[in-house]
């Protein structure tokens, strides 16, 4: 077990966002974490990471979170914020992470300049720069077009079977069925679901029905 | 992780942003702006228009050259640098950079020492304009004494230090970079109304008073080096930036921040009351000993041991106060064990005093009390001494020689207005080359 958190709750301001909210992911495992806009996706990441405080218990090896839409340091290059990543965690950064994200070109971009699209895929780049064990990636597909979300499924899938821990946020029910192992489904800031597309879904039929009935 | 990587990521940050450029160019232009138009004085109080020239003995580098020069600085302290500041930790929140750094394997707080770290590195980049201006006026043949020129940097770094301390603690509580700039211009507004305030008040107010930046500063320029208002200054800063760690907790509750919060100004306020009463050390690096006595007055002051104390009935703004403040006080605070002032007069001005005490200073020491109008040293310290029952050393002439030099300043109005921007705008363009070149490559 790579991650256990156990009735989590957490508040934004005056207002109750996560209730009671608790589930596992396993090693090398994609877990994805569903739910309506509202649901606390965000939220419960955030108290993952340990950037929200929050009550109850998150047992975790050592873990990395990527918010979503992030433009960190946009007056640096993508390499450097590559590169200032990997010596962060005392290593040096992977070339194969530019190539596969299709970065290579981009690589002395400066972050401010880049596309949404392209912005997402230095962020997952920073996230899997990250030698970490369990890796939080908030809607790692939202902005890629179909190509690209394919691409960065194949180097999350190829990530997770090298033994790293994935929890993705996805809004996109589609995407989430195509790459996730197995999912939590939120709603409200309380857990209603958890488990593999087939035991959600038995007697139900897909993936967006459960969504339906559930939340 | 080194702290030489988190200090090299913060110079690249500070390297990259236009805030930190402007503040060089300006600090540039008003450097040469002030040394040119102190140069010119100098060199007219020295007689260069054929003119009569200022008594040689009062002709200081210190106060023609130095702290003029030097002032350019305050000003970019005061207005620019704050902006400098605020960016590095304004962005990395807005553009939630802050929330990786969270993540990396090394606390918030050693990563606010390698800001500070940077922020003295680009500091000491700065100052070269300055440096420049101190080797024309060698080059000149003017005169420099390097304690002097130590210490006026020293108090100029210390004011640095302390303004960047408040815009970190200022950045890392609000929520975005306008308010941290409000927060940090009210802050200085507050001093300067402090200062304002405070001066000639006595009391708790004028301590107080005499440790905000612009009293702070004053210090220095006279080329007095005061233990006290270096700890405080530290300490004040040391605090700002723990502040600004504590915030930038973001896994803390709020409740957590506050405790945090409450126990570094308990220790804040615990340290400087220490320094306050526990510490008087002071050095005069002037030339001059224009902070001191001469040693032989020192040496007879230092063995009267009972209080004295003083009663000055004279207005805050009454020239005759600064003169008093400046020429006997302070150096009856160094020189004497035991010294109590006393400012019973309310007014400012001291033009509707109605007391027919005012323009009198009363000196009591143990049973014995006289009283003057005058503010002259020599007159005060033969008033103390015939109190104390001691008789008056004999004095000796001052041995400072002085140093005019009737010289323009040529050559500056080309360096500073023009080699300086051109060196800048130079520097710039090759970074921003080099990284093109990177781009095609790729």
């Amino acid at each position: 077990m790579s991650l256990a958190v156990a009735q989590l709750s957490a508040r934004r301001g005056t207002r109750q966002v996560l209730t009671g909210v608790s589930f596992t992911a396993h090693r090398g495992e994609i877990l994805g974490v569903i739910g309506p806009n509202g649901a606390g996706k965000t939220t419960l990441f955030e108290c993952v990471a340990g950037l929200l405080p929050f009550e109850g218990t998150v047992d975790h090896d050592l873990l990395f979170y990527v918010p979503d839409a992030i433009r960190p340091w946009p007056d640096q290059t993508v390499r450097w914020t590559l590169e200032l990543m990997a010596r962060m965690f005392g290593t040096r950064l992977d070339e194969t992470l530019l190539d596969d994200l299709d970065l290579v070109a981009l690589q002395h971009a400066t972050v401010k300049s880049l596309s949404k699209g392209e912005a997402k895929r230095l962020d997952i780049a920073i996230g899997l720069a990250a030698p970490r064990t369990v890796l939080l990636l908030d809607e790692p597909f939202d902005g890629l077009d179909l190509r690209q979300t394919r691409q960065v499924m194949e180097v999350l899938r190829r990530d997770a079977a090298n033994g790293r821990t994935l929890v993705l946020s996805i809004h996109q029910l589609s995407d989430a069925a195509r790459v996730c192992d197995r999912f939590l489904l939120l709603d409200h800031g309380r857990s209603v679901a958890e488990g593999t597309l087939d035991e959600l879904t038995s007697g139900v039929g897909g993936l967006e029905e459960v969504f339906l009935a559930l939340t | 992780m080194r702290l030489r990587d988190l200090v090299r990521k913060e110079i690249a940050e500070l390297a990259a942003s236009r805030a930190f450029w402007l503040l060089l160019l300006i600090v540039g232009l008003l450097t040469g702006q002030s040394f040119i138009t102190a140069m010119n004085a100098y060199a007219e109080a020295s007689g260069i228009g054929g003119g009569p020239a200022a008594l040689a003995q009062g002709l200081s580098p210190l106060d023609g050259i130095l702290t003029p020069t030097l002032g350019a600085y305050d000003l970019a302290i005061t207005l620019l640098l704050p902006f400098v500041v605020i960016r590095l930790i304004a962005s990395e929140k807005s553009s939630d950079a802050l929330k990786l750094m969270l993540q990396w394997p090394a606390s918030i707080e050693r990563q606010i020492a390698a800001k500070v770290i940077a922020l003295i590195a680009a500091w000491v980049v700065s100052l070269a304009p300055f440096f420049i201006a101190l080797a024309m006026w060698r080059s000149y043949g003017g005169h420099l004494h390097a304690p002097e020129v130590l210490n006026l940097i020293a108090g100029y770094t210390l004011r640095f230090l302390l303004t960047a301390a408040i815009a970190m603690a200022a950045a890392s509580l609000m929520s975005g970079a306008a308010n941290a700039a409000i927060v940090v211009l009210a802050f200085t507004i507050g001093t300067w109304a402090l200062d304002f305030i405070a001066t000639g008040r006595g009391g708790i107010l004028q301590t107080l008073a005499s440790f905000t930046p612009a009293a702070t500063l004053r210090g220095f320029e006279r080329g007095l080096l005061r233990v006290d208002v270096v700890l405080v200054m530290l300490i004040l800063s040391i605090f700002g930036f723990s502040l600004a760690a504590n915030w930038l907790h973001l896994g803390r509750t709020l409740k957590a921040r506050i405790a945090g919060t409450a126990v570094l100004l308990i220790l804040a306020t615990l340290a400087t009351m220490n320094v306050l009463m526990l510490v008087r050390t002071s050095f005069d690096v002037s030339e001059n000993r224009r902070n001191s006595f001469s040693h032989a007055d020192e040496n007879t002051l230092a063995h009267i041991t009972e209080r004295l104390t003083i009663t000055v009935f004279l207005a805050s703004e009454d020239p005759r106060m600064m003169d008093f403040e400046n020429n006997v006080l302070l150096k009856l605070r160094r020189s004497m064990p035991d010294v109590s002032v006393i400012y019973p007069l309310a007014g400012r001005s001291g033009l509707f005093e109605n007391d027919a005490r005012y323009g009198t200073i009363e000196y009591r020491l143990g049973t014995k009390s006289a009283m003057s109008r005058s503010t002259t040293e020599e007159i005060v310290l033969d008033s103390i001494y015939e109190l104390a029952g001691v008789r008056a050393p004999a004095r000796a002439a001052s041995a400072y020689p002085g140093y005019p030099l009737a010289k323009k300043p040529n050559g500056a109005t080309l360096v500073f207005y023009a080699l300086w921007p051109a060196a800048l705008g130079a520097v710039i363009l090759s970074r921003r080359s080099r990284a093109a070149r990177s781009a095609k490559t790729a």
